[in-house]
């Protein structure tokens, strides 16, 4: 053996694969089980909502007269459609109205996550970098939401905007968007875009706060020293050398966000200050149930459950992310 | 020190009436309101409501008055009248309000539908027309004024003091289990860190604190009340906080309504609910500040001198941890007087989260604004005694 052929042997001994960053996440990623679960289960209850007018047998809205509670797979005689999960109380087929909720309510939880999510990076971001009065302000305000209790506060305003429906003007393209994504009218559409208003407006308090503390330590960091030195200005520095670089733990957040905007939802069309009972939600379905679940203790449990799955899949995808992007937030 | 206890109520009284302005406006701001349905009724030949009928119900819901008006009245119960100084009084012309408002009709093109807009006024409200008008001394002299739909003219503080009580007893009997319990949980869990128990323990801490209350609360009232009582077996009563009629449940015998049984037996339910679910964030929480503790040097230092393993975690370490927790055990007095919203609703419990959805839902505003204003104030104090007992529990903390 050649004294170059032995240099060729253990420098190929001794290099491991060579993996992107990217990588590193995916494999740290799927190393956390229960995480990997939850996401396939997670983009398989996306898929069927994404393809709800498909594998729906029946319109949302469509009543089937006197069939009211009809059991499990009772087939409709006329169409030769099948009640997959029976119907509610006034003959709506249960399995098409909890596809579509499950499209209304993942949406209305995405669009809400996107927009705190952004709200509070630009606020964290701001704050963060500038400091002085603007940060103090901002600051002791949303020290002070945070202290509030949530829940009066998202009663007390969506009870306000939903009372007039034409409080707020929302354009027309926004519904008529939210309306085709939602495969509603516009008309209907708009408590959808006011609950998300209503999430994300008190929804981003945390993200801020997360994005200011990872601006304050990357300031200090010489490669915003260098970016600096060579005339970026404030707002480069911010775009590209900050927000990338704390991305790890808002991203994190997003994902808890996300369960958190589902189970809020529901809540609020729970008590009946959501989105009202012709546009199926899993929260106004639970509401509906309870009313009859003295004779049918377990009907309850067909809007509840999808609820709490999705709950709990987004907090474990959440946990599993943390592991992955930044293991020092594990706590 | 007292410069920054000075600085800090000083702060308090801007935020409380921030909040005070925020929660009246939020309300009042919006149209509709407790005329919505009164033009509906209109339609009605039998019950014809005259526009002098409408000018009274407007002038008793003081919606005949302009909103800064209407706002100072309720926050501090002025103006009452004509400005008197000396035996003389002022500005007792001074228009506040309208009774009769002009409203005219026009048809948008746009949207083809009919707006009604205020256009003038045939009658105005003048400040001496105030006087004799009932009204309360203002919130922030304790006084918070009548209620409007749930007990019609009654104090909203009657009604607040009527089922205060029966939240205390709620959520006063779960905070107090939940940190009975969950405090031991979570040091038991950091302290065997990896072993089977706090893999259990996490996981179902995990579970509990993705599970949604109003789910949980009606699995609890499917599994402990519906399906045994239909199957024969013992169950427990769920709804309401005291039962209406005597009743028999199996095994454990007969029930008299409103007998100290009885009512054991109605929180059993709502009072497990919250319990578990805050066990599952206070202990997640205790467990996350124990491990940290727990690699400190000063629990080294405690162990390397010979101390016993039990001085070392209760006195070292639990005591350290426990200091952020401040801040969870104080913020539970805001929900003490809030109550559980969720919970309460669920099981019918006739407490203050109950009567806050109701007046919400009843467009009640004087209680609804009541109970947020109260909340508000509760909040900022909490937010305070905080900040001091931070400084009681860690001396290296300085307030200033």
């Amino acid at each position: 053996m050649t004294v170059a052929q032995v240099a060729n042997l253990s420098a190929e001994a001794i290099s491991i694969e060579e993996r992107s960053p990217l990588q590193i996440i995916l494999m740290r990623f799927r190393r956390h089980r229960l995480a990997m679960v939850s996401l396939i289960l997670m983009i398989f209850i996306f898929t069927i909502t994404v393809f709800a007018p498909v594998i729906a047998p029946f319109e949302v809205q469509e009543l089937s007269v006197n069939k009211y509670f009809v059991p499990w797979g009772t087939v409709d005689e006329e169409t030769g459609r099948v009640h997959h999960m029976g119907t509610d109380h006034i003959g709506r087929d249960y399995f098409s109205r909890l596809i579509y909720a499950g499209r209304i309510s993942l949406t209305v939880a995405l669009i809400s996550v996107l927009i705190s999510e952004t709200i509070g990076i630009v606020i964290g971001a701001v704050s963060g970098f500038f400091g002085g009065w603007i940060d103090s302000v901002l600051m002791r305000f949303v020290e002070f939401m945070l202290t509030i209790p949530t829940l009066p506060l998202l009663l007390i305003i969506s009870a306000m905007l939903l009372r007039d429906e034409n409080l707020i003007p929302i354009p027309e393209s926004i519904l008529t968007f939210m309306g085709n994504l939602l495969l509603l009218t516009p008309r209907d559409a708009r408590s959808a875009v006011l609950i998300i208003l209503i999430l994300a407006g008190f929804g981003w308090l945390n993200a801020a706060q997360l994005m200011r503390g990872m601006v304050l330590s990357l300031r200090e960091q010489t490669f915003v020293e260098a970016s600096r030195s060579l005339g970026a200005s404030n707002f480069r520095i911010i775009t590209r050398d900050m927000i990338p670089n704390a991305m790890a733990p808002i991203i994190v957040d997003a994902s808890l966000g996300l369960a958190g905007y589902i189970v809020g939802e529901a809540a609020l069309a729970f008590l009946g200050f959501g989105i009202q009972d012709p546009i199926p939600t899993w929260g106004n379905m639970l509401a509906a149930s309870q009313q009859f679940m003295l004779d049918r203790p377990w009907l309850p449990l067909v809007p509840g459950l999808p609820i709490f799955i999705c709950s709990l899949a987004f907090n474990y995808i959440g946990d599993g992310l943390r592991d992955a992007l930044d293991p020092r937030l594990k706590l | 020190m007292t410069a920054f206890f000075i600085r800090r109520i000083f702060q308090m009284i801007i935020v409380v009436l921030v909040s005070a302005v925020a929660s009246y406006a939020l309300l009042n701001l919006a149209p509709g309101g407790p005329l919505a349905g009164l033009r509906q009724q209109q339609q009605n030949d039998r019950f014809r409501i005259t526009e002098e009928d409408i000018a009274r119900i407007r002038a008793y819901f003081e919606l005949d008055l302009y909103l800064p008006y209407r706002f100072t009245r309720w926050l501090i119960g002025e103006p009452r009248g004509p400005l008197v100084i000396g035996g003389q009084e002022y500005f007792s012309d001074l228009i506040v309000g309208c009774r009769k408002p002009v409203e005219t009709e026009s048809l948008n093109q746009e949207t083809g539908e009919f707006e009604t807009r205020v256009t003038g006024c045939n009658e105005y409200v003048q400040l001496k027309d105030l006087e004799g008008r009932r009204t309360s001394r203002g919130i922030l002299l304790g006084d918070f004024g009548l209620s409007w739909r749930i007990l019609r003219d009654r104090p909203v503080a009657d009604l607040l003091l009527s089922r205060l009580p029966k939240t205390l007893q709620l959520i006063g009997l779960s905070t107090f289990l939940s940190l009975l319990i969950g405090i031991p949980l979570g040091v038991y869990s950091a302290v065997r860190q990896y072993s089977r128990f706090d893999y259990i323990f996490t996981t179902l801490a995990f579970i509990g604190s993705a599970m949604p209350t109003f789910f949980f609360g009606i699995l609890m009232i499917i599994f402990f009340s519906l399906v045994p009582k239909e199957a024969g077996l013992p169950y427990i009563p769920a709804g309401l906080s005291e039962s209406v009629r005597d009743y028999t449940i199996p095994l454990i015998g007969d029930v008299e309504a409103g007998s100290f049984k009885d009512r054991v037996l109605h929180i059993l339910l709502p009072a497990s609910v919250l319990t578990i679910v805050s066990i599952s964030a206070y202990s997640r929480f205790v467990r996350a500040s124990m491990l940290e503790v727990m690699r400190q040097d000063y629990v080294r230092t405690a162990r390397a001198k010979g101390l016993s393993e039990r001085i070392v975690i209760l006195k070292h370490a639990l005591r350290n941890a426990l200091i952020p927790f401040i801040t969870i055990v104080v913020f539970t007095l805001p929900g003490l007087f809030a109550g559980a919203i969720i919970t309460e609703s669920i099981f019918a419990w006739p407490g203050m989260g109950r009567l806050y959805l109701l007046a919400l839902g009843d467009y009640d505003y004087p209680v609804a604004m009541s109970i947020f204003f109260i909340l508000a104030i509760l909040t900022v104090i909490a937010t305070l005694l905080r900040d001091f007992l931070y400084t009681l529990a860690d001396p290296r903390i300085r307030l200033s």
